[in-house]
């Protein structure tokens, strides 16, 4: 019985070591983070090597990027309007009436919209509006399906968001033909091909709608200044809309936005592009 | 002496030739008739039969092991056991999330190979080392078939020796080795040297007749491999190959099992710990999983991951590197190590039982004392003449060296003028050769002075007489000089010659005489009497009668007695005195003479200075053996017949009671037994040996150490140790080397372990926490067996603490390779203070990029969907799945970082257990010096080299992300310090107890 209390005590002794030993690490170590929290800026990110440049991304966002449906079948195309719809309720006009928070920036693209350092000195910073009306057949205004129902959908392009980002137009001759169509020095255009020669026939028209009919991003709603400075920031948007898809064929469409500092990248396959599967069945 | 009672003559089945089974005098007449039949030998178709029937008369080789059994070997010791387990988990994992359609788990799979490359990688290295070494002792092989003289169907023939068969008549000579067991038929002066059958380096004589019942003892048996040293015989074969005495001794050797090594058996143990260890975190982080709420089987191979992430992958090469890295070492001081493990087996050795022919003595006979003048003058018997020699100012010593150049037929093989007269090798027998040399060296050359007295007659030596004379011519008168047994000399002396003045042999001169042969024959010695006699010109002539000379022999002038023996190896007494300030016992296991083998045990100092035996007691106290006080006497001579009357326990008893022990006249056998018994006290016993019948002992040993030079082959075979240099001395480095190693790898493995919890805690905190992956396989996989095998390495070139060789040997019971304090220090503290460097890295890197800490937690599903391209950080921007995926390997790289920094730390502190590191130096070891620089420029290289991020997912990361860990690195630095500290200061107390490993 001796035996046994003393190895209790040294137990207890053992413990109450690893109590006091883990207690003082982990003061050690709240400590250290909080110091650094302390250095870390919190409306600006120390770096953002890994972050940028940025992705592009679509709207609805779908698994395995496919878009397959049937024309004829509500259902079978369902999930992706209601995705579309849920992500265009910020971008609608009743949505953007506080002037507090949003500004106008005009209807047509202008440079970028330089709202001061990075910091709640002066409050939140403002946010350009963005009205939905301008996506057309894509806003779901008219067509609540997004064009699923006749055959023709719908897709919203957005680039993602970077804080103090400023993409750079492209310079004109690094660009496709149809880009150069309807060329402004404030867009960020952005253009759908097929992914693979062979499929360029059967992707048929396609429709952009954008801010002031341009397919592209406007300048002024560059750069973004964080989620705690514009905690209701618009990203510009592009929709794209394919009204001739060859049906009951896979085909691949690849869009990419164009810009100085938009960069492709093998490894990462959404870095300034995304390819997208429409497989739409007849029946 | 079980098996030689069963010594049986012929083959198993019926043996044509009714070759005597039993020498006894009954058969004599049949015996008569059989020899005259066998005078023309056997009929060479018989002899094909029979060489048919018993095969080659050659020892079998001990079963060698296969080449694929031995590598297996290498594959199948206790870390790499654990290492296939792991492999297999792993890849039952990678199937499982196969299964699943996981993708990203290829890393179990890449897990498991590099797995199996580590066991296989090091069990080639092992194979390799292990060959090395054997190729080495091959080496020593005396390759060229030995030629045999045998008579068949009355024609003299040279064979091979292994074409001999039972029945055949052979001749053997001086200067041959005997082919076969051989029964002696007729003889001439024949002797032969049965030192590597019993140890016993005095020739022993050869003969017709039967002396005693054990074939061992008689006389008329010569065997196998022994040498003839001298004379003539011819003898009938009774036993060749493997069933020869000597064969019987070499299976003997080949019967004993090996005996698993101290080290094995440590790592055995810690292998245990880390098997407990991995599977309780394992079983406690699968409830925890189950209890969180993830599915079945994904929480099983969260289970079987943390059990693999236990298993310290870069331990195995660490210590097969620092095994074989003492085993180099060794090598150059000339201990060739067979087995890598027994490296270490020296170092842990308590008792050393060591041979003593060859092994603690010089094997030659030398002259080491004179008795002339009435006084006992000493010789010099170190190897290379370098110790003090005696005052030849005397006329006797003159007439003594006269005689002792004179009357001897030894003399030096030709063209040898340049070679010491130490190494020169001479024609003639062992007492010979060393007055022959003796007389070389302090009389001058040998061959003048015989030149200028030239032999008229002589008589040589034969075991009647006792003794042997020859007449030289000098000048006008002529030189009778004689010697031999010296009671014979003295019978046919009537003076003595004392400082030049022949005096007569009176009473008081006799009982001078019969105290010097009495003393000298004490040490051990063989004495031999020497006289001489002036004769008129013409008393012999030239030709006379060898047998007519004894009778001119009378009224000699004593000359003086010569007393040699086998001294001991010069290097020998510094040896054991080290050995037993290191707390080892050295024990003579001899097939010698009781009294030689106490002589030289008291030489050597296994029987040290004031040391009693029961027998010395008794005759100090006068009182009869068996009422001595066993306590009262420390040494103890025990004799091969005592111990085969010892019932079973006492020899136990004996050892216990005496610590220092001579055991005399023992069989292979008994050998065997001693070693036995020790190893039941608990002690961990090193052979030292080079006969055949050291072998069973050398295997049984849990270290046989052979000699390189003398030592015979099944001697190596036996052994897991070579002394190159037959060097006893070299035991005490390997000894050293061995604590040493023990002390390193102590230190190595600690070192090896700590990290092994900085990579386990992230999968922790990835299970409970649900924060993005900190630290990868493949990163890990990077410390264990690239970055940290360096300074792990180098630890074994640390130097030792304190004065290793003035502690006791380890007790194996309580003193562990791996016990709890260290790994409880190590995984429990160094390694949780890693783990937080570790992860204060990893949040710091993680928030610098925009990832907040708290955001971090319960952000694995999100973080880890490859569809998601947009998921938002803390300051709202989105990320793509790769761009979080680079971002991932940058968290591996700066948790890697951080592990490296502290493990900078750590093989700091793990160059002392005890001692300040102030007080060892910090950069005395250069090697770990330069280990820690490579281990910084690997871990840069792969930061920065370009490609990496997408081959072994490290990232260039920001140059301060190196100096977040530092802090944490001083921290262990510091504590280590304080802990060395309060072990020093308060010896026994609880600290030191739980935090001294």
């Amino acid at each position: 019985e001796l035996l046994g209390r003393s190895h209790i005590t040294n137990a207890f002794k053992i413990l109450l070591f690893y109590v006091i030993f883990y207690g003082c690490l982990a003061g050690i170590f709240i400590g250290t983070i909080q110091v650094m929290l302390l250095t870390v800026s919190e409306f600006e990110p120390k770096y953002q090597d890994r972050v940028a440049p940025p992705g592009l991304t679509q709207v609805p966002q779908v698994q395995k990027t496919e878009i397959s449906f049937t024309a004829s079948d509500s259902k079978s195309y369902e999930p992706y309007v209601k995705n579309l719809e849920k992500f265009l309720k910020d971008y609608s006009a009743d949505q953007q009436t506080e002037n507090i928070v949003f500004q106008d920036c005009g209807e047509m693209p202008t440079d970028y919209k330089d709202r001061g350092p990075y910091s709640d000195a002066q409050g939140q910073k403002k946010v350009c509006k963005f009205k939905r009306e301008w996506l057309e057949n894509c806003s779901g205004i008219q067509d609540p399906t997004f064009g699923y129902k006749d055959g023709k959908p719908c897709i919203l392009v957005k680039l993602n968001r970077i804080i103090g980002f400023k993409p750079k137009a492209p310079v004109n001759d690094s660009l496709p033909a149809e880009v150069m169509a309807k060329y402004s020095p404030y867009l960020i255009p952005v253009h759908c091909a097929a992914k693979r020669e062979e499929d360029a026939d059967k992707i048929g028209t396609v429709e952009y709608y954008g801010m002031g009919g341009y397919s592209g991003f406007a300048l002024q709603y560059y750069p973004y200044y964080g989620k705690l400075l514009q905690p209701r920031y618009l990203q510009p948007l592009v929709a794209v809309q394919f009204t001739n898809l060859t049906y009951d064929v896979e085909v691949r469409v690849e869009c990419r936005a164009y810009g100085q500092n938009i960069q492709y990248s093998d490894k990462d396959r959404f870095q300034g592009r995304f390819d997208i599967k429409f497989d739409i069945r007849s029946s | 002496m079980g098996k030689e009672e069963s010594y049986e003559l012929g083959p198993r089945g019926p043996a044509p030739p009714k070759a005597p089974k039993g020498r006894g005098r009954r058969k004599k007449e049949q015996l008569e008739d059989m020899k005259k039949e066998m005078d023309v030998g056997l009929v060479g178709a018989v002899a094909a039969e029979r060489l048919l029937r018993d095969g080659p008369n050659e020892l079998r080789p001990p079963r060698g092991t296969p080449e694929c059994v031995k590598f297996g070997r290498q594959l199948a010791g206790g870390l790499q056991c654990l290492m296939w387990v792991a492999a297999a988990i792993c890849l039952i994992a990678y199937g499982v999330q196969e299964g699943q359609g996981d993708r990203g788990s290829a890393d179990n799979l890449y897990l498991a190979i590099a797995l199996i490359a580590v066991v296989v990688v090091t069990g080639c290295f092992g194979y390799y080392q292990e060959f090395k070494s054997t190729n080495i002792i091959a080496s020593f092989k005396n390759l060229v078939p030995q030629q045999a003289t045998v008579i068949r169907e009355g024609d003299k023939l040279q064979i091979n020796a292994n074409e001999l068969v039972v029945g055949d008549l052979v001749e053997i000579k001086g200067g041959d080795r005997v082919p076969a067991d051989i029964r002696i038929i007729s003889a001439q002066g024949c002797k032969v040297d049965n030192s590597s059958l019993t140890g016993e380096s005095e020739p022993q004589t050869r003969s017709p007749e039967c002396t005693h019942d054990s074939p061992l003892e008689t006389r008329n048996i010569a065997f196998f491999s022994t040498m003839c040293l001298e004379g003539t015989a011819t003898g009938l074969v009774i036993n060749t190959g493997d069933r020869t005495i000597i064969g019987r001794i070499a299976s003997l050797a080949s019967g004993v099992e090996n005996e698993k090594t101290p080290i094995a058996i440590e790592i055995e143990h810690f292998v245990d710990i880390i098997a407990g260890l991995a599977i309780f975190f394992g079983a406690t982080f699968f409830v925890v999983a189950m209890v969180i709420g993830y599915p079945f089987l994904r929480a099983m191979v969260f289970f079987m991951a943390i059990v693999v992430a236990y298993v310290p992958e870069g331990l195995l090469a660490t210590v097969t590197v620092c095994l074989s890295l003492t085993a180099k070492r060794l090598a150059r001081k000339n201990c060739v190590v067979k087995n890598l493990e027994a490296v270490e087996t020296l170092g842990s050795t308590s008792v050393i039982c060591s041979d003593k022919t060859g092994t603690l003595t010089q094997n030659r006979m030398t002259v080491a004392h004179l008795w002339f003048d009435n006084q006992i003058h000493t010789a010099d018997t170190t190897e290379d003449q370098s110790g003090q020699s005696f005052d030849q100012s005397s006329e006797t010593w003159t007439l003594l060296s006269r005689v002792v150049t004179l009357c001897n037929r030894a003399q030096f093989k030709s063209g040898q003028e340049n070679v010491p007269v130490a190494k020169r090798e001479v024609i003639g027998d062992a007492s010979e050769t060393a007055l022959l040399k003796f007389a070389e060296v302090t009389v001058g050359t040998v061959s003048e002075a015989r030149g200028r007295f030239p032999k008229v007659a002589e008589l040589p030596f034969n075991s009647t007489n006792k003794f042997q004379l020859s007449v030289h011519t000098a000048g006008d008168r002529q030189l009778l000089v004689l010697k031999g047994a010296p009671e014979r000399v003295l019978e046919r002396c009537s003076t003595v010659m004392i400082k030049g003045q022949e005096l007569p042999l009176d009473a008081q001169w006799r009982e001078a005489f019969e105290g010097a042969y009495a003393d000298l024959g004490g040490r051990g010695e063989r004495v031999l009497g020497f006289c001489a006699r002036w004769l008129p010109a013409g008393t012999v002539a030239a030709g006379t009668d060898p047998e007519a000379l004894p009778e001119v022999a009378v009224g000699l002038c004593f000359a003086g007695l010569v007393a040699m023996i086998d001294p001991p190896r010069a290097t020998v007494p510094r040896a054991v005195l080290k050995c037993r300030t290191a707390g080892i016992r050295v024990i003579m296991v001899t097939g010698d003479h009781p009294i030689t083998a106490k002589a030289i045990a008291a030489a050597v100092g296994i029987i040290s200075e004031g040391s009693e035996t029961p027998e010395d007691v008794a005759a100090r106290l006068r009182v009869p053996l068996e009422q001595v006080d066993p306590r009262q006497a420390r040494a103890r001579v025990v004799t091969g017949a005592e111990l085969a009357g010892m019932e079973p326990g006492v020899l136990e008893g004996i050892l216990r009671a005496h610590p220092e022990m001579v055991f005399a006249r023992t069989s292979p056998q008994q050998k065997l037994v001693i070693v036995e018994s020790c190893q039941r006290l608990g002690a961990i016993v090193a052979v030292t040996g080079d006969g055949v019948n050291d072998s069973p002992a050398l295997k049984r040993a849990d270290i046989g150490v052979a000699m390189g030079i003398a030592g015979s082959d099944a001697a190596k075979n036996a052994a897991d140790m070579i002394l190159l240099d037959d060097n006893f001395a070299s035991i005490v480095t390997g000894v050293e080397q061995g604590r040493l190693i023990f002390d390193n790898l102590k230190k190595s493995i600690a070192y090896t372990l700590t990290k092994n919890i900085p990579e386990l805690t992230p999968y922790l905190i990835y299970i409970t926490a649900s924060v993005p992956l900190p630290l990868g396989c493949i990163t890990i996989l990077f410390i264990e067996l690239c970055t940290d095998i360096f300074p792990s390495v180098s630890l074994a070139y640390e130097r030792a603490e304190s004065d290793i060789m003035h502690l006791k040997p380890r007790n194996p019971r309580r003193d562990r390779l791996v016990n709890e304090p260290l790994a409880a220090y190590s995984y429990f503290q160094i390694g949780a203070i890693q783990s937080f460097a570790g992860f204060t890295d990893y949040f710091v890197a993680m928030a610098q990029e925009g990832w907040w800490p708290l955001l971090c937690l319960g952000l694995r599903p999100r973080w880890e969907d490859t569809h998601e391209q947009e998921l938002q950080d803390s300051y709202g921007q989105q990320w793509t799945f790769e761009q979080r995926r680079y971002q991932q390997y940058t968290c591996y790289t700066v948790f890697f970082i951080s592990i490296e920094m502290c493990q900078i730390a750590d093989v700091l502190i793990r160059k002392t257990r005890r001692l300040s590191l102030l007080q060892q130096g910090l950069f005395r070891n250069h090697i770990l010096v330069i280990a820690i620089v490579f281990q910084v420029s690997i871990g840069c290289f792969l930061c920065y080299c370009p490609g990496m991020p997408n081959i072994f997912n490290f990232m260039p990361i920001r140059f301060q992300w190196w100096f977040v860990p530092m802090p944490f690195g001083l921290l262990i630095l510091i504590y280590d310090e304080i802990r060395k500290l309060g072990v020093r200061r308060h010896p026994g107390s609880w600290w030191d107890r739980e935090l001294y490993y």
